[in-house]
């Protein structure tokens, strides 16, 4: 159900005949947002944080930008959400096969940041409130929304307490809770488990697989090696370059490693020898 | 969709600002404190009337004429005397900074004032401290004048005389002249620092890269942010017209309409210069050092609050006309004292117009809709 949330008003269509299930299917399609993202380059002060990224994050897949720390990770986030501007290289979404503008795709993106970026003293309910007055979400929709948000978080019995006295397993599921309220088209999550306990991580990637039911496309950075292997596309990202990209079984292969861990103790050895 | 402006999630954002300054009792404990404090310290503390000036007199004459003068200066209460032993150093009290003054009278005052001859006494002043022997100066002129009637007799009428009547502050009282022109400081202290720090806090507690990834417009967070600390500074300045008028019985001649358009004007402007000290700095420390620089300073020294703009160099007389201060200063005092109205204020009115849309347009465009750093 939560899956069709976003085409329910298409949903007694497709009820009716076959041909309205076609149309489900060709709309599911032509909302399927995609990007490439050509020769990226970006200057943080003096250091040069982005050398030239070139890549493509397929629709409705989850991609892992994995990497270490100042890799340039959130540098490349903040550029795909729009908060940063390129040096030079360019960056395109496609919406299906046309491609869109970001300014009008912009509305339909969520972005949780890597930092803490809530309230401490407002309380879970309230955050939920505010972010839906500046997604302008209809009251509706929003009251549907949110219990099912609320439910498959398992974080009911919070609401009325204030962000500053979640844990920190709690505090990521409500900053996703925020990004995920007016059920977006892509989802960019800048290292969403960083800091959270093994069992918080486990439930927060559960939440993602379910997430990701609904054919959307979802970027995540970790530096999390174990999480690579959890996505289906991995874009690896090292000293602001990107040194492979694909499924992450094949780049293994290819790499002749049997994990990322080993992948970047390799890749070091290679650089310095 | 995404473009246009929308007074709900101005509103939103606004209710959320209120929420933060419910549960954070700091920022209310300055709209409240901070007023009254300066109301007390400025109001009481500050008394440009000189008196009980500590004066010590070597009175070598001692006769009926030298206590006759005598008499005079301590009747006027303004000096307290303090007669010294023949023989003692009269200088020494004044070295060690424990009066302000010594009087001298040689021998012969009461012969040459019997015999009608001219005469003369010396007066030793502090140097040191001008502001204060400035203003014993002119309560000596005017006991020698009333003294010379006494004991020379009517017989020198001046045929040309300067009759002097205080306007508005009839009383000559600091506090009128003073509590105004605390309205200034408060309004413009609390609006630079609360907007600087609420905009700051919202960069240093990391909300602010998740706020701009909503469709949130830039505008709407700025109004949504500041209206709470209009309403709050509003009644900050509230609260000094209630103490300046029930506290210190200071009149109010001026249209009150007049009034609240002119601390709205200024409100703004000091709103946008606080937005604009946050923009910069991102910092809450920071923007709270440079909040209180460029809001207290200006105020204190160059706005005519104390010093007269009048008397300034001309490279300083001519720089207090792009401080906001300086104009509401006029129209503060102008409307409390004078009971000026919008013909005499127009040109302060005028340039607090003009300095508020230079302001509220630059800290506007200087808003950032990105994390570039």
């Amino acid at each position: 159900m939560s899956l069709l949330l976003r085409f329910y008003p298409i949903i007694p269509l497709c009820s009716l005949c076959l041909r309205g299930e076609m149309i489900l299917k060709r709309m599911m399609v032509m909302s399927q947002i995609s990007i490439t993202v050509d020769n990226l380059h970006k200057k943080m002060g003096a250091t040069l944080a982005l050398k030239g990224i070139t890549t493509r994050f397929e629709p409705a897949r989850l991609h892992g930008i994995i990497g270490p720390d100042g890799a340039g990770k959130t540098t490349f986030i903040r550029i795909l959400v729009g908060l940063l501007t390129p040096n030079q290289g360019s960056i395109q979404f496609y919406q299906g096969e046309q491609p869109i503008a970001f300014q009008s795709i912009r509305p339909k993106i969520a972005y949780m940041p890597q930092q803490q970026s809530l309230y401490a003293d407002l309380s879970v309910g309230e955050h939920l409130d505010f972010f839906k007055d500046m997604y302008v979400i209809p009251s509706e929709v929003y009251i549907t929304r949110r219990a099912e948000l609320l439910r498959l978080t398992r974080m009911e019995p919070f609401q009325d307490r204030v962000a500053g006295k979640l844990s920190g397993g709690m505090y990521k599921k409500l900053g996703l809770m925020c990004a995920l309220l007016q059920s977006p088209d892509v989802v960019f999550l800048d290292e969403p488990t960083n800091g959270v306990d093994p069992i918080s991580r486990r439930e927060f990637w559960e939440l993602l697989y379910r997430l990701l039911q609904q054919k959307i496309l979802v970027i995540i950075s970790t530096a999390y090696m174990d999480e690579a292997e959890r996505c289906s596309r991995v874009h690896v990202l090292e000293e602001g370059r990107i040194l492979s990209t694909g499924e992450p079984r094949s780049i293994l292969k290819r790499e002749n490693v049997d994990n990322f861990e080993d992948f970047f103790v390799k890749y070091s050895e290679r650089v310095k020898p | 969709m995404s473009e246009v402006f929308r007074w709900s999630r101005a509103f939103s954002v606004a209710r959320k600002e209120v929420r933060h300054v419910w549960r954070d009792p700091f920022t209310l404990a300055w709209s409240i404190g901070l007023p009254l404090i300066l109301v007390i310290f400025f109001g009481y503390a500050i008394d440009f009337n000189v008196r009980d000036v500590q004066l010590n007199i070597a009175d070598r004459d001692n006769t009926r004429a030298s206590r006759q003068f005598l008499q005079q200066f301590s009747s006027s209460q303004y000096f307290k005397l303090k007669h010294v032993k023949p023989g003692e150093n009269v200088r020494r009290d004044l070295d060690q900074e424990r009066i302000k003054g010594v009087l001298i009278i040689e021998p012969g005052f009461g012969r040459a004032v019997g015999a009608k001859q001219p005469t003369t006494v010396q007066l030793l002043l502090d140097g040191a401290d001008n502001s204060t022997v400035g203003i014993i100066i002119g309560y000596v002129a005017g006991i020698q004048k009333a003294v010379q009637q006494k004991l020379y007799g009517e017989r020198k009428i001046m045929p040309l005389q300067m009759k002097s009547r205080f306007l508005f502050n009839q009383e000559q009282s600091s506090q009128w002249f003073i509590v105004p022109g605390l309205v200034v400081i408060v309004v413009g202290l609390l609006s630079i620092l609360l907007t600087a720090l609420t905009v700051a806090r919202e960069w240093e507690n990391g909300s602010m890269e998740l706020l701009l990834s909503t469709p949130v417009k830039p505008l709407e967070i700025i109004l949504g942010k500041l209206a709470p600390y209009l309403v709050i500074v509003l009644i900050s300045a509230g609260l000094v017209y209630l103490i300046a008028r029930f506290q210190f019985g200071i009149p109010f001649r001026g249209s009150h309409l007049l009034f609240v358009g002119g601390v709205i004007l200024f409100l703004t402007l000091c709103l946008a210069q606080g937005l604009l000290i946050s923009v910069i700095t991102r910092q809450q420390q920071l923007a709270m050092m440079l909040s209180f620089i460029s809001g207290l300073l200006p105020t204190l020294l160059l706005s005519g609050f104390i010093f007269p703009i009048e008397s300034m160099p001309k490279f300083f007389y001519y720089f207090t006309y792009i401080l906001a201060p300086r104009w509401f200063m006029v129209i503060s005092r102008g409307l409390f004292l004078k009971g000026a109205g919008i013909y005499e204020l127009a040109e302060p009115l005028l340039m607090l117009l003009l300095l508020n849309i230079i302001l509220v347009v630059v800290a506007i465009k200087s808003f950032k809709q990105d994390m570039e750093p």
